[in-house]
């Protein structure tokens, strides 16, 4: 804890920036397997409903002045998760509605909570596009133990994801609870989101889980290579984003996504580069 | 409570615009729905955003796009979007669904790098995410007549084939139906309602009025005809609650129509959901 409160505000928000830029792309890669990396721009987006509801409930009762909003936002991110779930099975034959559904009711309640709140807009910013200077010292604490719990979470349970991504009914038959794990899952994504929120935005924390691991992917042999290759563009992501924008005094979710942005198109563009087959014998992925 | 509509004009070609993307909106959800594009909607949408923010900061610099109306800026990069998703989808022969987060995510970064370049961090940008009932002039208003005309005109025309396309491709592209023009005049279709109607309901609230009309629709429809119908008149009810709500109550209008949808949406789940149990039963 000490370590925490000796930094700058601006070594804060560099620390909550590579703990993030670790993290989200480790998510991203189970996501992409599992071909469900939309539903990190879902959640993002209830995430915003569960913060003005906290914001809003910080301002009307004195009981909930101590309430952290990205505690709120959590716990909308879960709640998110779980309709997900209920309306891909009430619409059994558009399932790819749930997360439209969820998305918008989400973003439309919010709305309505920011004009009643009467909160100053350039709050509302810091949390729809991030901000490094707002990330306090509490934020910074709440950023390391999520990051830290869906670290374990990963680091246990490794192999029941992994199989549950590439072969779901495999992995049940091999006796994994498809079910535990995949709450297990959607309980992690809703903790990532949550945390890269206050440093990325919440409009733009789908795009440090996609982007690293969308390029990852174009050179990528194995899982492991996603992986590792997702980290070290989301890391280049976040501190490319966080010195430019500190330069250029631009908003530093979008500098974040900028910068993931041009590592996409390099990486697609050497990969065109490269004759082919240099990178694996057969056509990976 | 009504006549305030008419007695200010802004307040009124609101009230006219409303009623017009009550019914273009989730007319082209129905389609968007049937065809599975229900996520394109969000991903167009939020790159329009990237549109009007670049708009906003070509108009610091250039005289004619201060004047200009950002919506049509927003048209353009939705059009432009829609191509790099097809684009996208072909590099990612294995993962096309990682094509529209990709496009979403990166509109959206994009966009706050230009809305900050052009300081534009204020109580406009909110009108545009959010939605305003404040922002029509007569010269937007018919333009959106205009523009809803031809969308409707266009729709009337090519009705069989994009029912066709969306039920049946493989028939529909078998019997002569050119498969990639019609899905590109959709798309510019979708574009275009976009950027309409996010000039009353925001950007991040467009998708939401194609989509949850016709979700709801969905439930109560017994043909295709009927969907169309229960999605417009859902949509209708909730953009006309929206737009009094936001004018007397002070709240973002795209929030408060969204609401009403999820309202909309939610009391017919529960109306019929005990069909579904009685169909299972039977």
């Amino acid at each position: 804890m000490e370590i925490f409160q000796q930094l700058t505000f601006l070594e804060r928000g560099i620390a909550a920036g590579l703990l993030i830029g670790f993290i989200s792309p480790l998510i991203g890669a189970f996501l992409l397997v599992r071909r469900m990396t939309i539903i990190s721009e879902g959640l993002s987006h209830v995430t915003l409903t569960g913060i003005t509801a906290g914001v809003l409930m910080m301002q009307t009762s004195a009981f909930f002045a101590f309430i952290n909003p990205l505690y709120t936002g959590l716990l909308a991110a879960l709640a998110g998760s779980l309709l997900i779930e209920k309306l891909r099975q009430v619409y059994k034959h558009f399932q790819e509605l749930a997360i439209p559904i969820i998305l918008s009711a989400g973003v439309g309640l919010s709305a309505v909570m920011i004009s009643i709140a009467e909160t100053g807009y350039t709050e509302w910013y810091a949390y729809l596009f991030g901000s490094i200077l707002t990330v306090t010292l509490n934020d910074l604490l709440f950023i390391f133990l999520t990051g830290v719990l869906s670290m374990l979470i990963i680091g246990f349970f490794y192999k029941e994801l992994l199989s549950i991504s590439f072969d779901q009914e495999f992995a049940s038959t091999s006796g994994i609870s498809v079910r535990k794990i995949n709450f297990l899952f959607t309980l992690l994504v809703a903790l990532v989101i949550s945390m890269s929120m206050k440093v990325v935005g919440i409009l733009l924390v789908g795009a440090l889980i996609t982007l690293p691991v969308a390029a990852a992917i174009l050179f990528a042999k194995s899982f492991r290579h996603v992986l590792f290759l997702g980290i070290i563009f989301g890391e280049a992501a976040v501190l490319g984003g966080i010195v430019s924008s500190y330069y250029l005094n631009v908003a530093t979710g979008g500098m974040i996504v900028v910068t993931g942005i041009i590592i996409l198109i390099g990486a697609a563009a050497v990969k065109k580069l490269l004759p082919e087959g240099f990178l694996s014998k057969e056509e990976t992925v | 409570m009504i006549e305030v509509f008419f007695q200010y004009d802004f307040l009124r070609y609101s009230l006219f615009t409303g009623v017009l993307i009550g019914i273009l909106a989730p007319l082209t959800g129905v389609f968007i729905v049937v065809r599975r594009l229900s996520l394109l909607a969000d991903a167009l949408s939020h790159i329009t955003l990237t549109g009007i923010a670049f708009s906003l900061l070509l108009g610091r610099y250039i005289n004619f796009f201060a004047v200009l109306n950002p919506v049509y800026m927003g048209m353009i990069f939705a059009a432009t979007g829609s191509l790099l998703i097809e684009r996208l989808r072909h590099t990612y022969r294995f993962y096309r669904e990682l094509a529209i987060p990709i496009i979403l995510s990166s509109g959206i970064g994009i966009g706050v790098v230009f809305i900050s370049l052009a300081d534009g961090f204020t109580t406009d940008l909110f009108s545009y995410l959010f939605g305003s009932i404040a922002a029509i002039s007569s010269t937007d208003f018919t333009v959106v007549l205009v523009l809803t005309t031809v969308v409707v005109a266009i729709f009337g025309l090519f009705y069989k084939e994009l029912f066709f396309l969306s039920f049946d491709e493989e028939q529909a592209v078998i019997s002569g139906i050119p498969r990639r023009s019609l899905h590109f005049l959709f798309i510019l279709i979708t574009a275009v309602v976009i950027g309409i109607s996010m000039q009353i309901v925001g950007i991040l609230l467009v998708s939401a009025l194609m989509t949850l009309p016709v979700a709801a629709a969905m439930r109560l429809a017994a043909s295709f005809k009927q969907m169309f119908f229960y999605s417009v008149v859902i949509g209708e009810v909730s953009v006309l609650a929206g737009i009094f709500a936001a004018f007397h109550l002070d709240v973002a209008p795209g929030g408060m129509i969204v609401v009403v949808n999820v309202l909309i949406l939610l009391i017919v789940l529960a109306a019929t959901s005990e069909k579904i149990l009685n169909r299972k039963g039977g």
